[in-house]
């Protein structure tokens, strides 16, 4: 266990420094000015010039990459124009937030992982409860109206649904408060209050996928002969479906799971926009408005940190789950 | 039987969206709304106008909180880096000035002294020395008394390179060069004052200049004067945290999400004749779109209703907020001077007749109707916006709202020139950009939009060599005066290899002989000549096409009062706003 | 994000959803193909989404001569309809005889024909996008399932990285700056560079599901008998991938391409939505969409219709995939 899990570790490891190295080919080699924007109105060329030296613009690529990574692990000295000396992790400063990048992810990733991880609960709940319903009513009514259900949230988009959810509950009804995000810790009933609308309008189109993958996965675990085998041996239906039907049958739902919580923390780009809320894809939208390279290089990153972790997390969980699944 | 259920919830969700109400539009509601008021206005020349405190606003009570929506936060809360809207109106409530604008959000304008005792004593009349007295009993928030040392400062820290963003009149004028760092090193004389700045005591600011610089009084009114201990100074963090001398302080900043500003116990309403100190506290809430702003204010739900959506109604909703007679009272209109106009690359569009052709083909109407018609944009004709002091109105090519398409060809006379029409690849942009382009081509030309990513597109179109033939630009002025204007967009002299304001790139000796003449006039008689100057620039150049200054147009909630338009900058001034409960 | 269906409907399992077995007829040899299409051609469902998918083709083929029936074009503008504010005229958005579906608030263009050229090229770019994923997904897959050892290791980490990289911020930062790269500062860009963009940024991100699911495929296969048949009697490595591989895994490959098109309708939405999308001049659904949604409270007729045909056409995408799986799995026949 212990050696497979290391193995997978470096695997990410790998697999997250070849982003970096795409991410910082691909952004630097944009026809962006990272000093656009320092000054509004009366610019002069020259002023601008040493700016660029200052940051270290004008370095060689290799060099300008191996100055950010050694500021990830080490730290480093930006100097005075961008805050003097940035502790590891330093992902940069921003000039147009005029902070340190970190500084920002360390505000906004709560708010992303307080948006996404209940979210993630809740249409894994909803999407696998659908689906296991369906699968042992079939053909039922509460079978046809789930699958109507899910077809229909599957066709719509987030920010459709989003839109609608908005108009109805907070501005017509005025049942919930505008969405905004208070810290857990602060004021749970407040944070709740304030992102529940972004995890039900998640819930409601993820688990629209959830619910006809279960139905299907269950369905076909039901035909299965280790069921008919229990099923003959004498244990009762609901024994049958809980200890040995679910179990396989959640296993590929947890991998498609973790890949689309990790896939939702690198960016609920769409949901923050739609309600608002100032998390990690939000703010990587203005980075990419306004041309604020170190933020849109960190989201990157990041994001990609969370794919990775999910992976490990998943495989991990798969082979608890699923007693096929051997390490090794 | 699937299909069966899943055309059932597709229906629901059409009901859901057919939610709205179902009456015809007749486009009769509409009525003229006066956005165009011009501004009278004038330097204070009695001391008393100095004078706090200011007078109080009718109806208005202590206490509460004022909630303020904004979607990005303000790109700087540093005074000396301060030069968005937003930025300059937010900084009223926590930094002071030399002077500043007395403004009644009705067009009434006057330049007072705010930290100083009056708006600036021109020594020689020459416009070479200038003198301040900073009035007694102003402090800080720590309660130490403000002094010329620190207002000296402050200007003294704006030559650090790093303090990026803010505006550069006082340095440039005072260095007498474009190149003000190179001049002076702040970081290497932070005990010492720039070149012609100095403090012969502590009540007096002093100014020398190498040439004559009558525009100072103005150029004081700008944040970058505000006063700082050299103590509290920390460098590029004091963007984030300010250290106040206004009536309220920065107590909490979160970057783009909150600010919260409470009283500053230590300022002192006799000393100020601009500002109140209605609310307990001011909070800054970012992150909500124009429309969730709006749509939050409306709902007027909880704190909402101590809000102010600054965002303003976005032009999806006015049909509904303007023809809403109970929200009357809770909206804001008001013309802004910021103009808009086509501009037209004089290195390319060489031909006077096709630049004039340009003008006479542009329709405005349908402009300003995307934007909302007159709640969104008024169309306008000249190059200064109406809420310059001395605008005089004309209409250099008379061709109606919708512009005239004969005209045009007959001025082209047979030719059909191609453009390129560089547009920011926003939506709202993108829209104009079509608008643009179908006017023209009625008219006979043929027009290429070219989208540019839009963190870039200021920085290309003002560069001296880029490719395009016309491009949308807008110009606020930084003070209603026509010096700020007229010289700033269209002084050939001033070219540059990037960062242009003239970005018609028209350079005319005549006009640049007549800048200087008028810009050498005392500040209270310039404002005519300036007003002749615009009708001369368009009629003998015609280096653009004036389309419209933008309208403010903003809600806020049931239970906040005292917000207006300020005529400067046309954006919210809160120094008279007030939360009742 | 945007598409939550992107990632998981590619790598979705086929499904055992068998429909009621054909009885009661004489024993006929049919081949599996034959068979499928006649499961199809009997689910009323399938048929349903099909002729609906039909329709919205043949519109979308034809639109420049219904343009020309109907009496506008995509870009022109009926300014004189529209009230002082900007919002059209008249009830429900401006919908009367000559505009069927009313018109867009603010420009004055006539909702329906923009519709009918937006359906054009969202299903250009969706149907464009899945072929070239499923290509680059079957190629992958297949050659890492068949070689296994170094060259499924690499294909394996590829597909990690490219999973990695998050869709929509890179989207977001790079699309805009590709017409920079290829054409001149003065030349118009045509349509079909931009639409040819889209399609490849989604092709980049979009090939991970197939090949996974390819590669499993192939996993299970390479060792049966008749690969080895092959194999023995010295067919080459392209003959036993594309002749012998192939034609067994053609079912779930076109199961996740007839998912994959839908996802990229919403795909190209989700794109719109932020910024990225087609230039404003291409009629595009995604961007109707997303700026008639901000007119849900002023101007509901202009979001109901374009919002309700994306739905029809996302869902009988979605339906008629779920009846090909249905026809299509092997298990179903057992």
């Amino acid at each position: 266990m212990f050696r497979y899990l290391l193995r997978r570790i470096l695997l990410g490891v790998t697999v997250l420094s070849a982003v970096s190295v795409l991410s910082f080919l691909m952004f630097f080699a944009l026809p962006r000015d990272p000093v656009t924007g320092m000054c509004p109105k009366n610019c002069n060329a020259e002023r601008l010039e040493r700016v660029r030296t200052e940051l270290g613009l004008t370095d060689p690529k290799p060099e300008q990459y191996a100055n950010y990574m050694k500021g990830i692990f080490v730290g480093r000295n930006l100097g005075s124009a961008q805050g003097g000396r940035c502790d590891a992790p330093c992902l940069g400063y921003s000039y147009v937030n005029s902070e340190a990048v970190s500084d920002t992810f360390a505000r906004v990733v709560p708010v992303t992982l307080s948006i996404v991880l209940p979210a993630a609960v809740l249409w894994l709940a909803l999407g696998v409860g659908l689906g296991l319903v369906s699968a042992l009513r079939r053909g039922s009514v509460v079978d046809r109206m789930s699958i109507g259900f899910t077809l229909t949230f599957a066709s719509l988009q987030l920010y459709f649904v989003g839109a609608v959810l908005l108009l109805l509950f907070v501005y017509k009804l005025r049942i919930l408060p505008n969405p905004h995000y208070v810290s857990i810790v602060r004021n749970p009933l407040e944070w709740g209050r304030g992102l529940v609308l972004a995890w039900v309008t998640l819930a409601l189109l993820f688990s629209a996928i959830y619910a006809r993958l279960s139905r299907a996965q269950m369905l076909e675990t039901l035909s299965e002969d280790f069921v008919r085998t229990a099923r003959a041996k004498g244990l009762s239906r609901p024994r049958v479906v809980g200890r040995h039907a679910l179990r396989a049958a959640v296993s590929p739902i947890v991998t498609i799971a973790g890949l689309d919580v990790g896939a939702a923390l690198g960016g609920t780009v769409i949901t923050e926009t739609t309600f608002g809320i100032q998390g990690l894809g939000r703010t990587a939208v203005e980075a990419v408005r306004q041309g604020d390279l170190p933020t849109i290089m960190a989201t990157v990153l990041i994001a990609a940190l969370f794919v990775v972790v999910a992976n490990v997390v998943v495989d991990v969980l798969y082979a608890v789950i699923d007693p096929r699944v051997r390490l090794g | 039987m699937r299909l069966r259920a899943a055309l059932a919830a597709g229906g629901a969700v059409g009901l859901v969206v057919a939610l709205g109400a179902c009456s015809k539009n007749t486009g009769e509601g509409d009525q003229a709304v006066d956005t165009g008021t011009a501004r009278t206005g004038a330097i204070a020349t009695d001391p008393k106008d100095s004078r706090g405190p200011a007078p109080e606003v009718r109806g208005a009570t202590k206490g509460g909180t004022v909630y303020i929506l904004r979607e990005n936060k303000i790109s700087h809360l540093d005074p000396q880096r301060t030069y968005s809207f937003a930025g300059l109106m937010g900084s009223q409530l926590f930094a002071r000035t030399l002077t500043a604008f007395k403004d009644d959000g009705k067009g009434n304008v006057t330049l007072v002294g705010d930290l100083a005792e009056t708006p600036g004593t021109n020594v020689n009349s020459d416009c070479k020395t200038w003198e301040f007295k900073i009035k007694d009993g102003v402090k800080f928030e720590d309660g130490r008394p403000i002094t010329s040392k620190e207002v000296a400062y402050g200007i003294a820290r704006s030559f650090d390179p790093d303090l990026t963003g803010g505006p550069t009149y006082l340095q440039e004028w005072l260095a007498d060069s474009p190149q003000y760092d190179a001049k002076w090193d702040f970081k290497a004389n932070k005990t010492s004052l720039p070149p012609g700045l100095s403090t012969p005591d502590a009540k007096t600011l002093r100014l020398a200049f190498a040439k004559p610089r009558c525009d100072l009084p103005f150029a004081v009114s700008l944040p970058a004067s505000a006063p700082l201990p050299a103590d509290k100074d920390t460098g590029v963090n004091l963007d984030n945290l300010p250290f106040s001398s206004g009536p309220y302080k920065i107590t909490k900043n979160t970057p783009s999400v909150e600010m919260v500003l409470e009283r500053n116990t230590n300022w002192d309403p006799a000393t100020d004749p601009i500002r109140h100190q209605y609310p307990d506290r001011f909070v800054w809430s970012f992150g909500a779109d124009n429309s969730t702003q709006t749509n939050r204010v409306l709902a007027d739900n909880g704190n909402d209703a101590h809000a102010v959506a600054t965002g303003g109604v976005p032009s999806e909703l006015i049909a509904k907020v303007a023809n809403d007679a109970a929200l009357k009272d809770r909206t804001v209109l008001a013309a802004t001077p910021n103009a808009y106009r086509l501009s037209i690359n004089t290195q390319r569009v060489t031909d006077l007749p096709v630049r004039q052709a340009i003008n006479y083909a542009i329709d405005r109407e349908s402009i300003t109707k995307n934007l909302g018609g007159q709640y969104g944009a008024v169309p306008i004709t000249t190059l200064m916006p109406p809420t310059t002091l001395g605008f005089k109105k004309y209409d250099a090519y008379p061709a109606g709202a919708t512009g005239d398409a004969n005209k045009a060809k007959e001025v082209l006379a047979g030719k059909k020139p191609a453009l390129v029409l560089g547009t920011s690849d926003d939506t709202s942009s993108q829209e104009s950009a079509t608008q643009i382009k179908n006017a023209l081509e009625k008219a006979g030309f043929t027009v290429t939009i070219k989208p540019i990513p839009g963190d870039s597109y200021l920085d290309e179109v003002k560069k001296k060599s880029n490719p395009w033939d016309i491009w949308v630009d807008s110009w606020a002025a930084d003070w209603p005066s026509g010096a700020s204007i007229l010289p700033v967009l269209f002084d050939g002299r001033n070219i540059k290899a990037e960062g242009n304001s003239n970005t018609s790139y028209i350079n005319d000796d005549d006009v640049n002989k007549e800048f200087d003449r008028v810009l050498a006039m005392d500040p209270s008689k310039q404002a005519d000549e300036w007003g002749k100057l615009d009708e001369r620039i368009m009629k003998e150049l015609a280096p653009a096409v004036p389309l419209y200054v933008e309208v403010y147009y903003l809600a806020h909630g049931s239970k906040v009062g005292g917000v207006f338009i300020g005529s400067i900058f046309g954006w919210p001034s809160f120094v008279n706003a007030y939360a009742t409960s | 994000m945007s598409d939550p269906s992107l990632q998981t409907t590619l790598a979705v399992q086929p499904a055992v959803d068998s429909r009621p077995e054909t009885t009661g007829e004489a024993f006929v040899g049919r081949s599996p193909g034959r068979l499928a299409w006649m499961r199809l051609r009997r689910d009323r469902t399938a048929v349903v989404s099909a002729g609906m998918l039909g329709l919205l083709v043949v519109l979308a083929l034809g639109s420049p001569l219904i343009a020309r029936i109907y009496g506008a074009g995509p870009g022109q503008q009926f300014g004189s309809l529209l009230d002082s504010t900007g919002m059209p005229l008249g009830y429900l958005g401006g919908v009367s005889a000559r505009h069927w579906f009313g018109l867009e608030p603010g420009l004055g263009r006539d909702i329906f024909i923009r519709m009918i050229f937006g359906v054009r090229t969202s299903l250009f770019i969706a149907i464009g996008a899945a072929v070239v994923t499923a290509v680059i997904g079957v190629t992958a897959g297949i050659v890492a399932g068949y070689l296994g050892g170094v060259a499924d290791a690499v294909i394996g980490w590829v597909t990690d990285v490219a999973l990695a990289m998050p869709f929509l911020i890179v989207a977001l930062a790079v699309i805009p700056t590709f017409s920079l790269r290829f054409y001149g500062p003065r030349d118009a860009i045509p349509s079909w560079f931009a639409v040819c963009v889209l399609i490849g940024t989604f092709a980049m991100f979009g090939w991970t599901g197939t090949a996974r699911l390819v590669r499993g495929q192939v996993v299970s296969l390479r060792e049966r008998e008749f690969v080895d048949a092959a194999r023995a009697s010295g067919a080459g490595i392209g003959h036993v991938l594309f002749r012998q591989l192939l034609p067994n895994i053609w079912a779930p490959i076109l199961i996740s391409f007839s998912l994959a098109v839908p996802a990229y309708v919403t795909g190209e939405a989700a794109l719109s939505f932020l910024g990225v999308g087609l230039p404003e001049t291409v009629p595009s659904f995604g961007r109707m969409i997303y700026r008639s949604i901000d007119y849900i409270q002023t101007d509901p007729a202009y979001v109901f219709f374009p919002g309700i045909t994306i739905f029809a056409l996302v869902l009988a995408f979605n339906l008629l995939g779920d009846a090909l799986r249905d026809a299509l799995d092997p298990k179903s026949s057992r």
